[in-house]
């Protein structure tokens, strides 16, 4: 399979030319334009090099006519399926069609109809084929904690299995806070030893997709990006794409201006609360959880957690779970001194102080003594 | 650089760490100072020690700060005097009535309580500042200033300075990151933690006791041996 162009297969399937021209809009709408690097031989009206709007849309259908299906191998260790869940239940379906069929999944033990060693075969299969050209998407951290006993598929460990995968991947895509540094599993006391897959593949390009779970948009938007232009994203130095993780939920918050003016709520059925001031004191990680969540939003733009009432836990951030309470004031310390270990200090303090008092004291009434002796 | 891992060893173990000095530590000076003593009266008293204490700090916290042209320390130098009243009237505001520090207090004292708008508490900050910078200035230029002042003085000012200014980018995502902004005025707040109780911050403790002696000092109206 896989010999066609994508736009030769999608004219089988029944899509017009129009259709299709709206689809390449779309996808090129998703990888955000302003993003681009400017694209060799592509001019725009006046005949000027520029990566714009209607020239990226171009960019787009040319590369979906000539470009063949990007095959994309699935592996899930220790998660939830909630990002599958998210994607599957994406409000953009063009854009998941485009991920779980047009681009091909070969493998996905959520999605996948086949069962047991059948699909494990396939994999392989499928792993052998398109050595070198697949992506590898992770869901779930992986552990090689006690020989890896706490996740195994087939017989095999996660992290024998990511291993096994990524040797023939062109690029792998961790997505969720679980791939991508750890998330529940990874929280105190992590039993399982749980950790990211950057972690551990350091001789592939990981591309972050932190969330809990990752925003849909996202992840198609980086998958869009590679099937057109062969590229990742520009990442930050948490291998984050930076188009959508530069800015921090808190500078793009339609509750920013009250927290700019002070309003605040105060509990979550309070008249602040009401009048939908800022979450800020209800614990609201905002200003330190870089993610889109505020721009793109959830279910087509419908809301996010904020717009809806509830303050911002940080899932996009490493260790999220351990970063202070959910509830808690974010500027409020991780971990305090309990109050017997401050009243201990008290004491040490205090008693140090006794101590040196009365040495010197002692030395005093010494050195008088000697006087004395001196005198007589 | 990691700096969500800096945050956290910021905000986590080495706050803990650093105000388990800075609790210790100025026990260990309150213990000291306590264990001096008063001096023994040996002239009977003729008016009351609580009551000049108590007339001294009603003086220095209700009266001098509003008329401050009567006294002499204003005459000598108003520069220093309004420099010095307008960064501690901004720390304080900051420290106590900015909500993200109330949040800090809530967490460590279990209650919390009503703040100012952020605008206020942002231009009180803004004029703490400026108030430190000019006090640099005055220690640098004056020569007598120059004279008394030796590192652990320098210290003091940067070491005060660079919370309040890390904080202030920091509410105004100025040059850098949150995070790193974050972790930089956590970082400095540790350090100034732990540098307080070894220098003449403590003075915050301190005032109170030169205040209340020499309050009961003037309200004894009598010889002192």
């Amino acid at each position: 399979m896989a010999e066609d162009s994508i736009y030769s297969e999608l004219k089988k399937e029944g899509m017009s030319r129009r259709g299709f021209l709206k689809f390449c809009g779309l996808v090129a709408g998703a990888m955000s334009f302003t993003m681009l690097p400017p694209i060799e031989g592509l001019t725009d009206v006046r005949g000027v090099q520029s990566p714009v709007k209607h020239g990226t849309i171009e960019m787009v259908a040319k590369a979906l006519q000539t470009k063949q299906r990007l095959p994309v191998i699935w592996m899930e260790f220790q998660d939830c399926a909630g990002c599958t869940e998210a994607l599957t239940r994406s409000k953009s379906p063009t854009l998941v069609d485009l991920v779980l069929n047009k681009i091909t999944v070969e493998y996905h033990e959520t999605l996948t109809a086949a069962a047991g060693f059948q699909t494990e075969e396939a994999k392989l299969a499928a792993m052998q084929k398109y050595a070198g050209q697949y992506i590898l998407v992770v869901e779930g951290s992986v552990t090689d904690l006690d020989d890896g006993i706490y996740c195994t598929i087939g017989g095999k460990s996660s992290m024998e299995l990511l291993r096994e995968a990524a040797a023939g991947a062109a690029a792998i895509v961790a997505t969720g806070n679980c791939a991508a540094f750890g998330g529940l599993p990874r929280a105190k006391p992590n039993p399982t030893g749980a950790l990211g897959v950057y972690e551990v593949i350091k001789d592939k390009p990981v591309v972050n997709i932190p969330g809990c779970p990752a925003i849909p948009e996202v992840f198609t938007s980086v998958l869009a990006q590679f099937l057109v232009f062969g590229t990742l994203p520009e990442l930050d130095a948490l291998h984050r794409p930076k188009n959508f993780y530069g800015t921090a939920i808190h500078d793009r918050c339609l509750r920013r201006p009250f927290y700019d003016a002070g309003k605040f709520a105060l509990s979550f059925d309070d008249e602040g609360a009401k009048k939908g001031y800022c979450l800020y004191k209800l614990g609201c990680k905002g200003p330190t959880t870089y993610n889109s969540c505020a721009t793109l939003k959830w279910s087509g733009g419908l809301s996010f957690p904020i717009q809806s009432g509830h303050p911002c836990l940080g899932c996009s951030e490493p260790n999220f779970w351990d970063g202070g309470g959910f509830y808690q004031g974010q500027s409020a310390p991780i971990s305090k001194p309990t109050g017997t270990v401050a009243a201990a200090a008290v004491a040490a303090g205090v008693a140090i102080a006794a101590g040196v008092g009365m040495a010197n004291v002692a030395q005093k009434k010494a050195a008088h003594s000697a006087d004395k002796e001196e005198e007589e | 650089m990691n700096w969500t891992a800096v945050l956290e060893f910021a905000r986590g173990p080495f706050f803990k760490v650093a105000l388990l000095v800075f609790i210790a530590g100025m026990a260990y000076r309150i213990a000291r100072i306590i264990m001096l003593g008063w001096k023994k009266d040996r002239v009977p008293p003729r008016g009351s020690k609580v009551e000049g204490a108590a007339i001294s700090f009603l003086k220095g916290i209700l009266i001098w700060p509003f008329i401050p042209w009567v006294k002499d320390t204003f005459k000598r130098n108003p520069i220093i005097y309004i420099a010095g009243g307008l960064f501690h009237l901004g720390l304080f505001v900051v420290l106590i009535l900015g909500t993200a520090h109330m949040l800090v207090w809530k967490s460590l004292l279990g209650f919390g309580w009503a703040t100012l708008p952020l605008p206020i508490v942002d231009w009180l900050a803004a004029v703490a500042i400026v108030a430190m910078i000019v006090l640099f200035i005055h220690r640098l230029t004056n020569p007598v200033m120059r004279l008394i002042s030796g590192w652990p003085e320098w210290l003091n000012l940067l070491f005060v300075f660079l919370p309040m200014v890390t904080g202030y980018m920091m509410t105004h995502h100025l040059f850098f990151r949150y995070e790193v902004l974050f972790s930089l005025h956590m970082l400095s707040v540790n350090v100034m933690l732990i540098w307080i109780p070894i220098s003449r911050i403590s003075h915050f403790v301190f005032y109170f006791f030169s205040k209340a002696i020499h309050g009961a000092d003037f309200g004894k109206r009598s010889v002192s041996p």
